[in-house]
């Protein structure tokens, strides 16, 4: 086992100015497991190759030897900071494969749309948090972390797990909201504005973080698209290009929401972006709440795709059947392929899936929108000091499990 | 129960983009590696300004083996509210490219094909003409094999599974020895208590 | 001068140094995956692990004396884990967080290195996907116990 090699010298050279100098993989600001090979003059940045695979997991590989059902459970490890919306778009492109997208019931979309902007809410949070400490303010952290942890109590109560719960499946969700979930989201939804509003307090208008973050990392519009830098980082740049308002799924189209944007494209542009992206979340959580009081079913009625009702397992020979065939070979979706896009927290996250008929996915192709952010780095970094680039990586949002898979 | 002992269901397709059904997320074009480069950049030069993905897929038993699947948006590098964007049009490029040949480069019509392009080098050994620095980007520089490759095994050749070295067979506990610390007794409550038909 | 009992308490050196040493076990900064985030939120305010005495999260391997693996080691990866234990300074522990850092966990295919011990020894595997904070920090009590009642590597460790 040998370390990777450095880059080639037509990439990263040391000449008689300059230093060759390796920042990570391991370090505490890079966002989880990146090396960022710097050509550095002094504390200027001369050339910045950012090198990846550090947390390379053979995603898509696993997928293609497990079910479809629990292929997703290696799908929603990919962004670990919003495990749904992984799930959500696997679901969304199964069920499109499958044909089955206008039968999955409506209590489900809107749970579905529900998890998902607690999801974002809670990814931001993350977001927040580690910019915060990055730049030295080590108290957004806590806060941030505390109103993660209400959102996670909420996840784990639904789905059962505080990370990865596999709660939204193919066809739907994987079972109703408990009882007292809507009053404890009734809390939630009481508290979080006072708390947005700590989480301003703490940074917006706070003279240092200012200085650190105005003019650092300009995108402009052009070299955003270039780059295919989506979500947040490149609304900051002006295009209000979002997938929930693009090509809407799970009934977004219905909801009364606003895309933020700004046109500076620095790194605080991107962090009022993403707190007002909070904001909008929040409102489309109000309006999930009045939509949640009538009861329904939360999975599609169809026994060769989904598992019928535990109970009628000892009365109906189908059920039974269903069960055992659905568990022990995993149902099959019909061949084709399919390109299925969610706006994840960080951008477009997409999968190209394609089946040939098998009870296994044939591919999975993951459009990560972490990775697409991060090569802009190689864009934007040069001319800045070290300690910029700090702030570029915080505001670009990374997940290196979506970069590396 | 692992999956991976189910076998494969007979009469698989093998060309499953031919057989897809009728879903619109895009514009679906299958080009041939000659005028692939010619065809995207008269798309992007018609207004697919974002290269959204750059993939590939192993159709092991087809020929062409591999496709390599360009996703394009047309979204103009300006400044645009939602109402300007709308619903911007999806055209999805499928290039099918056999064993050792390779395709020309895009990294210079849209820099973020540049780790794209990368991955698919490293993962499925597709070389591309033109690419700055076409090395490993996802596993060791030295590594050898593509592994999403149809024909690479699930769990790499065997060399690479390292054999557990010595330390890992010792441990501070030796076998046989009672729980340390407060755990034995906390053990021996709990087996009297239930020996004497407690909760 | 009159001296009353328990006006002088004796120990033994080697319980007290122990005692300091498992009350201040430094943990390296070593998140991986989707673990790390579980080892951040262990460092909030809900499950603090200050309290237990790892106030803070050492960047420098030369300063840290615990090292909690927290995620999938890739093939990548590995080489980096084992220079970072052979920096860290004796006396280390380390804590194998997570299913993957454990054995492999859910990925058992070319990519990912099928628990971190078969590159350095582990004191403690944390079961879980991830695990929860509070099987974090019982974790951290389990070496926090093994310091004290003399497992490898304390201060003054028979060999």
């Amino acid at each position: 086992m040998t370390l990777s090699a450095t880059p080639p010298p037509e990439v990263i050279a040391q000449t008689e100015n300059t230093m060759v100098l390796s920042m990570g993989p391991q370090h505490p600001s890079t966002h989880g497991v990146l090396q960022i090979v710097l050509e550095i003059d002094s504390e200027n940045v001369v050339k910045a190759d950012p090198e990846i695979g550090y947390l390379h997991t053979g995603i898509e590989k696993s997928a293609e030897g497990l079910f479809w059902t629990q292929a997703q459970t290696v799908i929603e490890r990919m962004d670990y900071l919003a495990p749904s919306s992984n799930a959500l778009c696997y679901a969304l492109a199964v069920e499109k494969l499958l044909g089955i997208t206008d039968r999955i019931p409506e209590r489900a979309q809107t749970i579905r749309v529900l998890i998902g902007e607690l999801t974002r809410i809670a990814s931001h949070c993350v977001w927040l948090g580690t910019h915060g400490i990055d730049l030295g303010a080590i108290s957004v952290f806590f806060y941030c972390f505390d109103l993660r942890e209400n959102i996670l109590d909420l996840q784990e109560a639904a789905g059962g797990a505080r990370m990865h719960p596999n709660y939204v499946r193919v066809g739907g969700l994987n079972g109703d909201l408990p009882e007292g979930y809507l009053a404890r989201l009734d809390a939630l939804i009481e508290k979080i504005p006072g708390r947005m509003r700590e989480l301003r307090g703490l940074l917006q208008a706070n003279p240092i973080f200012q200085d650190r973050t105005i003019d650092i990392g300009v995108l402009t519009p052009e070299e955003a698209v270039q780059w295919s830098v989506t979500g947040p980082s490149l609304r900051a740049s002006g295009l209000a290009y979002d997938v929930r308002k693009a090509f809407p799924y799970c009934g977004y189209q219905t909801y009364d929401f606003e895309i933020p944007t700004r046109t500076e494209g620095d790194a605080y542009a991107r962090f009022l972006v993403r707190l007002d992206e909070m904001d909008q979340s929040i409102r489309l959580i109000e309006q999930t709440r009045q939509r949640l009081d009538t009861p329904g079913p939360v999975m599609i009625d169809d026994p060769k795709v989904a598992l019928p009702p535990k109970e009628t397992i000892a009365l109906s020979m189908e059920a039974l059947i269903h069960h055992f065939k659905l568990i022990s070979e995993g149902f099959r979706v019909p061949p084709g392929d399919v390109y299925q896009s969610v706006e994840s927290p960080r951008g477009e996250l997409a999968y190209y899936i394609v089946s040939n008929g098998e009870n296994k996915p044939y591919r999975i192709r993951t459009r990560p929108p972490s990775m697409y952010n991060l090569q802009a780095l190689k864009g934007i970094a040069p001319g800045n000091l070290i300690a910029d680039l700090v702030v570029m990586i915080g505001s670009l949002d990374p997940v290196f499990g979506e970069v590396d898979r | 129960m692992p999956s991976t002992q189910v076998p494969p269901i007979a009469g698989a397709a093998i060309d499953p983009p031919s057989l897809r059904p009728p879903i619109d997320d895009a514009v679906i074009e299958r080009v041939v590696p000659s005028e692939l480069r010619s065809r995207l950049e008269a798309l992007k030069a018609g207004g697919y300004a974002m290269l959204l993905d750059l993939g590939a897929v192993d159709y092991l038993g087809r020929t062409p083996r591999f496709d390599v699947v360009y996703h394009l948006l047309r979204l103009a590098a300006k400044v645009a509210t939602v109402a300007e964007i709308g619903t911007p049009a999806r055209v999805r490029i499928l290039c099918g490219v056999d064993e050792g040949q390779s395709l020309p480069t895009v990294s210079d019509v849209w820099k973020a094909a540049d780790w794209a392009e990368r991955e698919v080098y490293d993962l499925f050994g597709i070389r591309f003409d033109g690419h700055p620095d076409l090395r490993r980007i996802q596993m060791p520089h030295d590594w050898v094999g593509h592994p999403l490759r149809k024909d690479y095994p699930m769990r790499g050749p065997a060399l690479e599974r390292a054999p557990r070295p010595a330390f890992a067979n010792k441990t501070n506990v030796v076998a046989g020895s009672p729980p340390s610390g407060r755990t034995l007794e906390a053990l021996q409550e709990q087996v009297k208590r239930v020996r004497e038909g407690g909760p | 001068m009159t001296v009353s009992p328990g006006q002088f308490m004796l120990a033994r050196l080697d319980d007290v140094a122990r005692w300091a040493q498992s009350s201040s076990v430094w943990p390296l900064t070593m998140g991986l995956a989707c673990c790390a985030i579980e080892m951040m939120t262990v460092t909030s305010s809900e499950y603090d692990i200050a309290r237990l005495g790892s106030e803070v999260f050492r960047s420098s391997p030369r300063q840290a004396d615990l090292m909690i693996v927290s995620g999938r080691v890739a093939q990548k990866m590995g080489p980096v884990i084992k220079r970072l234990y052979d920096q860290m300074a004796e006396p280390k522990w380390v804590i194998s967080m997570g299913a993957c850092a454990s054995s492999g966990g859910i990925f058992d295919n070319y990519a990912i290195i099928q628990g971190v011990d078969t590159i350095i020894p582990v004191d403690v595997y944390v079961p879980g996907c991830p695990p929860t904070p509070d099987g974090l920090l019982y974790a951290v009590n389990l070496i926090q116990q093994q310091i004290r009642e003399g497992g490898r590597g304390g201060i003054l460790a028979r060999a």
